[in-house]
């Protein structure tokens, strides 16, 4: 029975040959673009920055007559109208974050599907032994691996490339929004928390009376802190969204290295800086 | 004309929301020789020049003023001389008349009507030329 023997001989051939090649390659180490992924996908969802936006027009009434109320309201309205534009702005940068993980850790749909073709052809396959079967399963795993692996890294760095841009230009909006309008506006709530304050404090012909006084001056301090605590979150936050834009443009420059264990280290101080930001902006947060 | 970019709306909400701070400054400053009247009218001048920032910050984020048509030079340097006026108000009626120049001419923005804008410009050169010039007198008179 000479046909058993040519299998095997030309089966473990190819096993030694396949075996050096998957030793050669290593395995791609997606390491440092997971934890960046998970990072962010995180530290970018901030949804009650936006919330605290719009809430703002209602704390505001509070330090002022009831004749500017209406007013108030009405901008309340403009504001929730631009909500679900800016939950997308962050759902986007989460989205792509998210994306990014799952490519790092998911398994390919279609390498599953080749090795449950695999699995089935090799019951079939009467001719070999048992231990063949075995060490071609293994192997066949070993490979659908490897190039599952090749496969990851490629749509990884397609995803780093392609995305870059747009993510930038949508981290950058979302930054001056927060920046620009949201930090500004609280500025604004400060002012108006202070002038209140101010009023009953100063105005001419208020009695000085010094328990009220100081009172009212002790009242101030805590409402302004109040305002002080939104404006630091705002700042944290945007902080967050400057270092995954940093992060994120390493990426890009470096993104033949997708896969290479040395990105690892050489990522590590970008890691941490969005580290650092996004425990400060938990803690501002709590 | 330029088209009014959102960075400038955003600048031109935080010269709203400064100038609105240095009204303020000036009526506690000047608050022993205000009655409560005039401390009143004057702190409503105030709280609508807030809200009008706010308002216009509202408008920036949401791009609604990316496509007015409006001169943004015109704009800046108008709402720069209404702020270098405050510093030198000496009277209640000024703080109000540049107060009032300044909330019509935030509404005529932040409504998006082009064709208010220019007489809201006018009104604000000419509440700022009206303090400086009572200024420039008083200095020669002294």
């Amino acid at each position: 029975m000479p046909r058993p023997v040519h299998i095997g001989r030309v089966f473990f051939r190819v096993f030694a040959i396949s075996l050096v090649a998957v030793a050669v390659s290593g395995c791609a180490n997606f390491d440092a673009v997971k934890k960046f992924a998970t990072l962010s996908s995180n530290a970018a969802n901030h949804a009650a920055l936006t919330r605290d936006y719009i809430a703002a027009l209602d704390r505001r009434k509070q330090y002022q007559p009831s004749v500017f109320h209406a007013e108030l309201e009405a901008q309340k309205t403009r504001r929730e109208a631009q909500q679900a534009s800016l939950d997308v702005l962050q759902q986007t940068v989460v989205g792509y974050m998210r994306g990014l993980g799952e490519l790092t850790t998911g398994e390919i749909r279609t390498f599953d599907k080749s090795l449950k073709d695999l699995g089935g052809s090799l019951n079939k396959a009467t001719l070999l032994t048992s231990d063949e079967k075995e060490a071609i399963g293994a192997l066949s795993t070993l490979l659908a691996r490897r190039a599952t692996a090749i496969y990851r890294q490629n749509e990884i760095k397609k995803l780093i490339r392609d995305g870059n841009q747009p993510l930038q230009e949508i981290i950058k909006a979302t930054r001056k929004i927060v920046t620009r309008g949201i930090y500004a506006d609280l500025q604004v709530e400060s002012t108006v928390v202070a002038r209140y304050y101010d009023n009953f404090m100063l105005a001419p012909g208020n009695p000085m009376e010094p328990v009220a006084m100081a009172l009212a001056r002790e009242a101030k301090i805590e409402a302004l802190g109040r305002v002080d605590s939104r404006i630091k979150d705002a700042q944290a936050y945007d902080v967050v969204l400057e270092k995954i834009a940093h992060g994120q443009q390493y990426l890009h420059e470096h993104v033949n290295m997708v896969g290479d264990e040395a990105l690892n280290e050489q990522f590590s101080p970008y890691m941490e800086e969005l580290r650092y930001a996004y425990r400060n902006l938990l803690e501002i947060a709590r | 004309m330029d088209k009014l970019h959102p960075n400038d709306a955003f600048e031109l909400g935080n010269q709203f929301r400064d100038t609105a701070m240095a009204l303020g400054d000036w009526r506690i400053g000047n608050r022993a020789i205000l009655t409560k009247a005039q401390w009143d009218e004057l702190d409503e001048q105030e709280i609508r020049l807030l809200n009008m920032a706010s308002r216009i910050y509202t408008c920036a984020v949401d791009l609604v003023l990316l496509d007015s048509q409006v001169a943004v030079v015109q704009l800046r340097s108008s709402v720069k001389a209404a702020r270098y006026a405050v510093q030198h108000i000496a009277t209640l009626k000024e703080a109000l008349d540049l107060a009032s120049a300044l909330i019509l001419f935030a509404a005529a923005v932040s409504s998006g009507n082009v064709a208010t804008i220019p007489a809201a410009i006018v009104a604000v050169n000419d509440a700022a030329a009206a303090i400086l010039q009572q200024q420039g007198q008083g200095s020669e008179g002294a």
